[in-house]
């Protein structure tokens, strides 16, 4: 079991507190809003002729087509998870007080606030993983870990520390292809 | 003998009474605590609505239970809480709103920390049936002067007469000859509590002579302590609805929205005033009356040397300070607080919710669920307006997308109105919100399905061994012959989706749905690719939780925690995550449902929340309108809309006219990220061309950056020629008209 723990102190120093926090949306109405178009209210669209008998499908959008040339705005995607914000990082480092007090029960309960806090950081659920491993909860534990990796995206160093996570916790379990297979990954970074 | 007897039959009676009534505290529900830090995302109106709701006033934001706004800068004095992972203490803190988010949070006094709770808020109760409540208080809460109040008004001997006061009713009949009315009671506490808690309000001999043997037996019984502190927590103070105000605690919620403990020297003067009469002194409808009362009150305290004049004259000098609506009057989201019960039962009996006092600490998110609600109720009108419907009907779910907390949910257009719930028990078809899981299910074999697998839009009749002829056919008629799998799934198109279900199969369809948390029956007919399977808004929730999180089910949940009424915890209820479909697969339907929001059946959404918020969604209709449905997410929240008729008429409604417009009004309504999914291990974008299933140049003009799982992207590269654009113009001519 301590091998886990020293995988995580390796890899998970929580770093990356000047990483940019993402944009947030401001909802229109709000004196504090930031400079950002207004949009209009949204309308019901009630010039739908209603004569002809539904069949159970959508309607075609009665606006025209963007040309090719003016593309809307391709489905977003990111590289990377999002950074802890330094609120979460307060937390975490409470929760790791408290388990190296050997109270991981205590600990969860911060690293749920921080994961409400950072929900897009593979960091929060590789430290709700060691809680879960703390307490002998093993199942859980993995589950976070593979949570954890989903958004570790192209960091290689979430990458290993999560596979070597999971490669410690498959041991623990008694799996040990899974432990190979895992730390196969690890390796390859 | 036979008063003995009868002794001993009241003794009984006293002591059986005084115990159970002392314990019996219905359990207390509240929402989430506000968490504010440095980028929490909350709006100026938002965090002025939490703090009202959390009984804050505007004032100096210095003492506790206060804010002040200047600008952007806000001012506010917690009060502290003992939550049951510890304590929070009192502080004074200053942050900034803009942008909707929290900036520059300093504690300026009290212990430092980068993140601070609120008190939660109280959003309501679960009562035993007689429908009495309780906010417990002990003698230790009292503010200071409020036992001396109360002792000088009401029973100035109370620690040294035996239960009863022959020398005060002797008094009182003197005052009372003199005046020619009743001015003065000539009661104890003592007797006042026994007439509370064991004897109706007929005025007879018998009666008096009761309640004072009752009296006796109280004192030769208990302390004068407990005596006191059971009547704090008995004296009737007031009624709302058909629910009584018994005890200080509640009363101080009621009328001031404030806790015992906190109280001011002019409002414990108005309460112990009111104990005389509260409906006569009753501070909401009769003020100047309530407003004598209290003044006598601080009088009396003056005169009998507790106060000096000076502190007596500024007392006298406030207002009433009554808050306009009480605390709370029923319980303020009864939709939530149905869903939070079924959740409890799972665990306590239904006793022990109404009686042990317990403090359930619920998931809600009060500004969130106060967008929602005006969303559906703005919606609902707007609808109401544009057409002949009979009247139309609304359900929402709201959940934190990564943490499958439930934040909010709307059980009908009447969202104060404790009845049918729509969000968990309409069960409704729940059309093409099945698709995604079709899609998924394919996806899921990457050697088979990518994101731009040609699939036909053609149409095709099914016929069952019973005869039956199943037809299905496109919304708009159309057949469109070869269609990219991806557009098939934006636009909605049932053709390519019914031919690609009945390629995987029905029953792995069936078995992704159950994989996503779908614990009710799925029929299997051929039909249910369309949608033909029904469900109730939560249980699409759940079912979406996963699509929106690539692929981990995450249990709903509204609620974090129970406690004793002393704050031990009882239960936890943790955020699980379990993992259920391939990471990869589901990136690639989000693809597909943020494409449906860009430019398919749900772009209308950015006619009013802008570009810059990325979101992903789906629209579902059932035949004739009768059901519209939204579900879709944004980096923070999923929402799941539904509107229809109670009597599953037909409307002039699609998903797209009905479900989604209130989806859209409550997303553009609230802060929050843009939903943008981490790339999964194992997945590429590419630049390709999706008709023609070719690797191209990203300055071409159909250029589409689409991801693959490795090793399915296409193996051809096809830059852009002469005349080849003008055919893929013609193919998206064809394809919009």
């Amino acid at each position: 079991m301590m091998k886990i723990y020293r995988n995580l102190a390796a890899g998970l120093l929580i770093v990356g507190l000047t990483g940019c926090a993402s944009d947030i949306y401001a909802p229109p109405g709000s004196a504090d809003r930031r400079a950002e178009p207004v949009p209009q209210p949204p309308t019901v669209d009630e010039s739908r002729d209603d004569s002809s008998p539904r069949l159970s499908e959508q309607p075609e959008p009665r606006t025209e087509p963007r040309t090719p040339q003016e593309r809307s705005p391709s489905p977003g995607y990111q590289e990377q998870g999002d950074d802890l914000s330094p609120a979460a990082v307060s937390l975490i480092q409470r929760a790791d007080a408290l388990m190296s007090e050997g109270k991981p029960e205590a600990a969860l309960s911060r690293l749920e606030r921080a994961q409400r806090i950072s929900p897009r950081s593979a960091q929060v659920y590789f430290k709700l993983a060691e809680a879960y491993a703390r307490s002998n909860n093993l199942g859980s534990a993995e589950q976070f870990t593979m949570k954890g990796l989903s958004l570790a995206g192209s960091n290689t160093r979430l990458q290993k520390a999560g596979w070597e996570l999971l490669a410690s916790i498959r041991h623990e379990r008694g799996n040990v292809a899974g432990a190979e297979q895992a730390e196969q990954r690890a390796r390859a970074l | 003998m036979l008063l003995a007897g009868w002794m001993v039959y009241l003794d009984a009676v006293v002591t059986s009474r005084f115990e159970g009534r002392r314990f019996e505290v219905p359990s207390r529900v509240y929402a989430r605590p506000l968490e504010l830090y440095d980028g929490a995302a909350v709006t100026a109106e938002s965090l002025k609505q939490e703090l009202e709701l959390a009984g804050y006033r505007s004032g100096d934001g210095s003492r506790p239970g206060t804010w002040q706004q200047n600008g952007q800068r806000f001012l506010v004095g917690t009060r502290g809480f003992s939550f049951a992972d510890g304590i929070e203490p009192r502080r004074r803190l200053s942050l900034n709103v803009s942008g909707g988010r929290v900036s520059g949070l300093r504690v300026l006094e009290g212990e430092s920390s980068p993140i601070v709770r609120l008190e939660p808020a109280e959003i309501g109760g679960i009562y035993p049936a007689h429908r009495e409540d309780r906010v417990l208080v002990t003698l230790d809460d009292a503010p200071p002067l409020f036992e001396e109040a109360l002792l000088t008004t009401e029973d100035r001997n109370f620690y040294e007469h035996f239960g009863i006061a022959p020398l005060s009713i002797a008094r009182a009949m003197v005052a009372n000859i003199k005046a020619g009315r009743v001015v003065q009671g000539g009661s104890t506490l003592t007797q006042q509590l026994a007439k509370n808690l064991y004897l109706t309000r007929d005025q007879t001999l018998v009666r008096k002579a009761n309640e004072a043997l009752m009296s006796l037996l109280l004192e030769w019984h208990y302390e004068k302590d407990d005596i006191l502190e059971t009547y704090l927590n008995e004296v009737y103070l007031g009624q709302a609805g058909n629910r009584s105000i018994n005890g200080f605690g509640l009363a101080s919620q009621f009328y001031f929205r404030k806790r015992f403990q906190d109280l001011e020297l002019h409002e414990s003067a108005l309460l112990v005033g009111m104990v005389k009469g509260p409906s006569y002194y009753d501070p909401r409808r009769n003020p100047e009356r309530a407003l004598q009362r209290r003044n006598l009150v601080i009088d009396l305290l003056a005169d009998a040397g507790t106060i000096d004049t000076t502190q007596a004259e500024k007392a006298r000098a406030k207002p009433l300070d009554v808050a306009e609506r009480p605390s709370w009057s029923e319980n303020r989201y009864p939709a939530f607080i149905d869903l939070v019960k079924r959740h409890l039962a799972r665990d306590y009996k239904q006793e022990d919710l109404q009686s042990e006092g317990l403090r359930i600490f619920t998931t809600l998110h009060p500004a969130i669920q106060e967008r929602a609600e005006r969303a559906t109720a703005q919606t609902l009108d707007q609808l109401d307006r544009g057409s002949s419907d009979t009247r139309l009907e609304a359900a929402m779910v709201v959940t934190s997308r990564d943490s499958g907390e439930v934040l909010a949910l709307v059980g009908g257009r009447d969202a104060g109105f404790a009845g049918f719930n729509r969000a968990l028990d309409a069960r409704r078809p729940i059309g093409s919100l099945v698709k995604p899981f079709v899609y998924l299910t394919a996806l899921a074999q990457p050697e088979r399905y990518t994101l731009i697998t040609p699939l036909r839009d053609v149409g095709l009749a099914l016929e069952f061994e019973n005869g039956q002829r199943w037809e299905p056919r496109n919304f708009d008629r159309e057949q469109r012959g070869d269609v990219p799998l991806h557009l098939a799934l934006s636009r909605s198109w049932n053709l390519p989706t019914v031919r690609l279900g009945l390629d995987v199969g029905v029953p792995a369809v069936v078995e992704t749905l159950q994989d996503f948390g779908v614990t009710s029956s799925i029929n299997r007919y051929p039909s249910m690719l369309l949608g033909s399977v029904t469900m109730e808004p939560v249980t699409v929730a759940q079912a979406y939780q996963g699509l929106a999180t690539s692929g981990f089910n995450t249990p709903l949940r509204t609620i974090r925690e129970v406690t004793d009424s002393k704050g031990e915890a009882l239960s936890r209820y943790k955020l699980e995550v379990n993992q259920v479909a391939d990471p990869a697969a589901v990136h690639l339907v989000q693809y597909a449902m943020q494409e449906a929001m860009r430019e398919g059946t749900g772009r209308s959404a950015y006619r009013s929340i802008p570009e810059s918020l990325g979101l992903a969604g789906k629209t579902g209709t059932t035949d004739d309108g009768r059901d519209s449905w939204f579900a879709g997410f944004s980096g923070d929240l999923l929402a799941v809309t539904w509107v229809g008729r109670d009597d599953n008429g037909p409307t002039s409604l699609t998903g797209a006219t009905g479900a989604l417009p209130l989806w859209t009004r409550f997303m553009a309504a609230v802060p929050q990220h843009s939903f943008s999914p981490v790339v999964p291990d194992g997945v590429q974008y590419h630049w390709v061309n999706s008709e023609k299933g070719v690797l191209t140049d990203e300055h071409c003009e159909n250029a589409r950056l689409i991801p693959f799982i490795v090793g399915s992207e296409p193996q051809t590269f096809e830059g852009c020629g002469g005349d080849f654009s003008r055919r893929l113009r013609g193919w998206f001519e064809g394809l919009f008209q």
